[in-house]
């Protein structure tokens, strides 16, 4: 294992980089992976690009109410999920992290059904679009207020340290959540019980329209980490590799008993906050076409091809399978049908108490009329 | 059978829990080697280590939030909030975690964990450690909420509360911490969550409260009995979901409902009982149903003991029902 070797140094000046922007690999080390992960790296950070513009046609043909784009994250979310030991290992992610999700393996049905509110998803349509979840998987079901799924995931490192389960429980949320105390909160007393947590901020630079010079006065996310006692990694996020890299260190600290870290994860958001948000009011059109440029995709595809790994052609076929495959599942989530309408009063508690009851019939009534 | 105060059954209950299920645990500030500020959970680091009786930052939003996590992923955890007012800097993680968890889930996850404070007022505390807020709790979706008035039910229901499946308020009025004493059967019992118990039988009106004021409404029953009245006294115990069959069962007795809490009068758990009684009730009843409550004002130190609900108070409502 290539992070027995190597350190990576915490609260470096400049973001940890494996590959350059023309896909060079640029560490002093060996990155001594297969030929198959690397391509499935490519193949996942793909799935999501091609997810995420799935997802903005629903929007647009007004199939969906809601999304929160995640292109321009797509190799920090690859490279979180491939450092995670999936279905054992918990992630309590964010509303943005619908690529990191796919890439962890909870099924594209369930991720339709979740972005149409239908039977097809798993939390009976409950939430708004981009809020999945998985149980089976140990993916925490995504809660809309920011930054409050960060002390329940400290609670749950706790708890895998407790009942020594070697788990590691890994949080991720957006620059915006470091302003709420609640991450304070969270990142504190995980620091203080030396959680196995890894807290991951997907530094967009831009909360809604509030750039990150109004979230933070610091250098950059990962410095706070000082203040908490825990190594703070500032991670070029566009490079999926120093991704999974730091990522899988930060993991393996934990799990052996070392504490939490927290890792920033420098990304792009190449679309608005949300299919609400129209961001030509805050942002130039030229500060985001040298953003594309820096496509994560891309700096990846060079690397690949430089390792003999990539041709159009593989791409090709490979794009076509994964749409093939995001067709498929749409339509099966389409066809699922609207969820029951009783089902509203269930797991409100574990059982219905008798005002639930009462309001159950009220509107099984008003059905049947 | 031993006599216990309020405190002492808290205690026992959670030494009880803790020796059955190696996955009980409590967490908060101060409840370790301080064994919290009034108490409740003295000893119990000693006999059950830090790792199960854990001290934590100050930070309600970390013990909330934290509890949270721990339930999801299997423990259950009882989390102590040092007074009910400081309840409010982790409101985000009862409100929007605890109480939704299981249901924004679609049930794929739950959040089986007591969350317990000290409530009300009555020893001086002040504005910040005298206020009741069980009516935000109740307005909750996914909240239980308990408050309790005697050892024996404190015993019972936070037993039953720990071994509950759903995020439960558990709130103890400190004024009766150590105020009240009774026998409490040193064995293992439960109460039943949601059902409430009728403290005295009557014929001519329905006195129904919670927590601390049950003193006063049972004083008050007192003086209507020796005046010659024949009152019947209904403790909720539990505010969420509160035991409508009960109160209506009464009720329709007796034709007339006097509802008593100390907490602000607006919104409250004092509005919801006598509106349901109105609306259920309205063609049995004797006489408008009325409460006897605290104010709409923030708590007020140098009116602590007029804040609450007095007998006087009690007892001149009791006459405009009777009069009615």
């Amino acid at each position: 294992m290539v992070q027995e070797k190597v350190r990576f140094q915490p609260f470096s000046s400049e973001p940890i980089r494996l590959v350059d922007e023309q896909g060079h690999w640029v560490a002093p080390f060996e990155h001594g992976l297969p030929p198959e992960l690397l391509q499935r790296f490519y193949r996942d950070m793909l799935a999501a690009r091609l997810l995420d513009e799935k997802l903005v046609i629903l929007i647009r043909t007004g199939k969906t109410s809601f999304i929160a784009p995640h292109a321009g994250h797509e190799a920090a979310q690859v490279g979180i999920a491939h450092a995670l030991r999936k279905g054992h290992d918990w992630l309590f992610p964010y509303y943005r992290d619908m690529g990191l999700v796919l890439a962890l393996g909870v099924p594209l049905v369930e991720i339709f059904g979740q972005t149409l509110g239908n039977a097809a998803d798993p939390a009976k349509g409950r939430q708004m679009p981009s809020h999945p979840g998985s149980k089976a998987l140990n993916v925490f079901t995504v809660c809309s207020a920011i930054a409050s799924h960060i002390p329940p995931a400290t609670g749950a490192a706790l708890s895998m340290k407790l009942r020594r389960t070697g788990q590691v429980a890994v949080c991720t949320f957006g620059d915006g959540a470091t302003s709420e105390g609640d991450w304070h909160a969270g990142i504190n007393f995980a620091a203080v019980g030396r959680a196995p947590a890894v807290f991951v901020c997907e530094n967009n630079r831009y909360a809604i329209s509030v750039n990150i010079s109004k979230q933070t006065a610091s250098e950059n996310i990962a410095i706070k980490a000082q203040a908490y006692g825990m190594p703070g990694y500032y991670v070029d996020g566009l490079d999926v590799l120093a991704s999974y890299f730091v990522m899988q260190e930060a993991i393996e600290r934990a799990r052996a008993g070392q504490g939490p870290s927290l890792v920033e994860l420098v990304v792009h958001r190449f679309g608005a906050h949300s299919s609400a948000d129209d961001d030509s009011r805050y942002r130039s059109r030229e500060e985001l076409a040298a953003e594309r440029q820096q496509d994560p995709l891309l700096r990846y595809q060079r690397f690949l091809e430089q390792q003999g790994l990539w041709d159009a052609q593989w791409a090709n076929e490979l794009r076509l399978e994964i749409s093939k495959a995001l067709e498929a599942a749409l339509q099966e989530a389409l066809q699922a049908g609207e969820p029951d309408p009783l089902e509203m009063f269930d797991d409100v508690y574990a059982a219905r108490p008798w005002h639930l009851e009462e309001q159950r019939r009220l509107v099984a009534e008003e059905l049947q009329s | 059978m031993p006599t216990m105060t309020l405190i002492q059954a808290i205690n026992t209950a959670l030494d009880e829990e803790m020796k059955r299920d190696e996955r009980v645990m409590l967490l908060g500030e101060d409840v370790g080697k301080r064994g919290g500020v009034f108490l409740a959970t003295e000893g119990l680091q000693q006999k059950y280590g830090p790792d199960r009786v854990m001290d934590t930052p100050l930070s309600e939003a970390a013990i909330i939030g934290a509890a949270v996590g721990l339930a999801a992923h299997g423990m259950r955890p009882v989390a102590e909030i040092q007074f009910a007012d400081y309840v409010f800097p982790g409101i985000d993680q009862l409100f929007s975690q605890a109480a939704k968890l299981r249901y924004r889930s679609g049930g794929q996850f739950s959040a089986p964990m007591v969350v317990r404070m000290p409530t009300g007022g009555g020893v001086k505390g002040g504005h910040h450690h005298s206020q009741s807020p069980e009516a935000h709790f109740a307005h909750t979706a996914g909240l239980k909420v308990i408050v309790v008035s005697t050892p024996y039910d404190a015993k019972g229901l936070l037993k039953a509360a720990i071994r509950n499946d759903d995020p439960v308020v558990f709130m103890e009025p400190k004024r009766l911490y150590r105020a009240v004493k009774e026998e409490v059967p040193a064995d293992d019992f439960l109460l039943p969550i949601g059902k409430a118990a009728v403290r005295r039988e009557g014929r001519d009106i329905t006195l129904v409260s919670y927590g601390g004021p049950m003193v006063e409404t049972l004083k008050a029953a007192e003086e209507m009995v020796a005046a010659g009245l024949d009152p019947e006294v209904i403790d909720l115990r539990t505010v969420m979901p509160w035991d409508k069959e009960t109160v209506l069962a009464s009720v329709a007795k007796t034709g007339r409902l006097l509802m008593i809490s100390e907490a602000p009068r607006t919104a409250s758990i004092a509005s919801e009982v006598t509106a349901t009684v109105s609306e259920e009730l309205f063609d049995q009843l004797l006489a408008p149903p009325l409460r006897v409550t605290g104010f709409d004002t923030p708590y007020p130190l140098a009116q602590d003991k007029l804040y609450m609900p007095t007998v006087t108070r009690i007892l001149a409502a009791a006459k405009r029902l009777l009069d009615y």
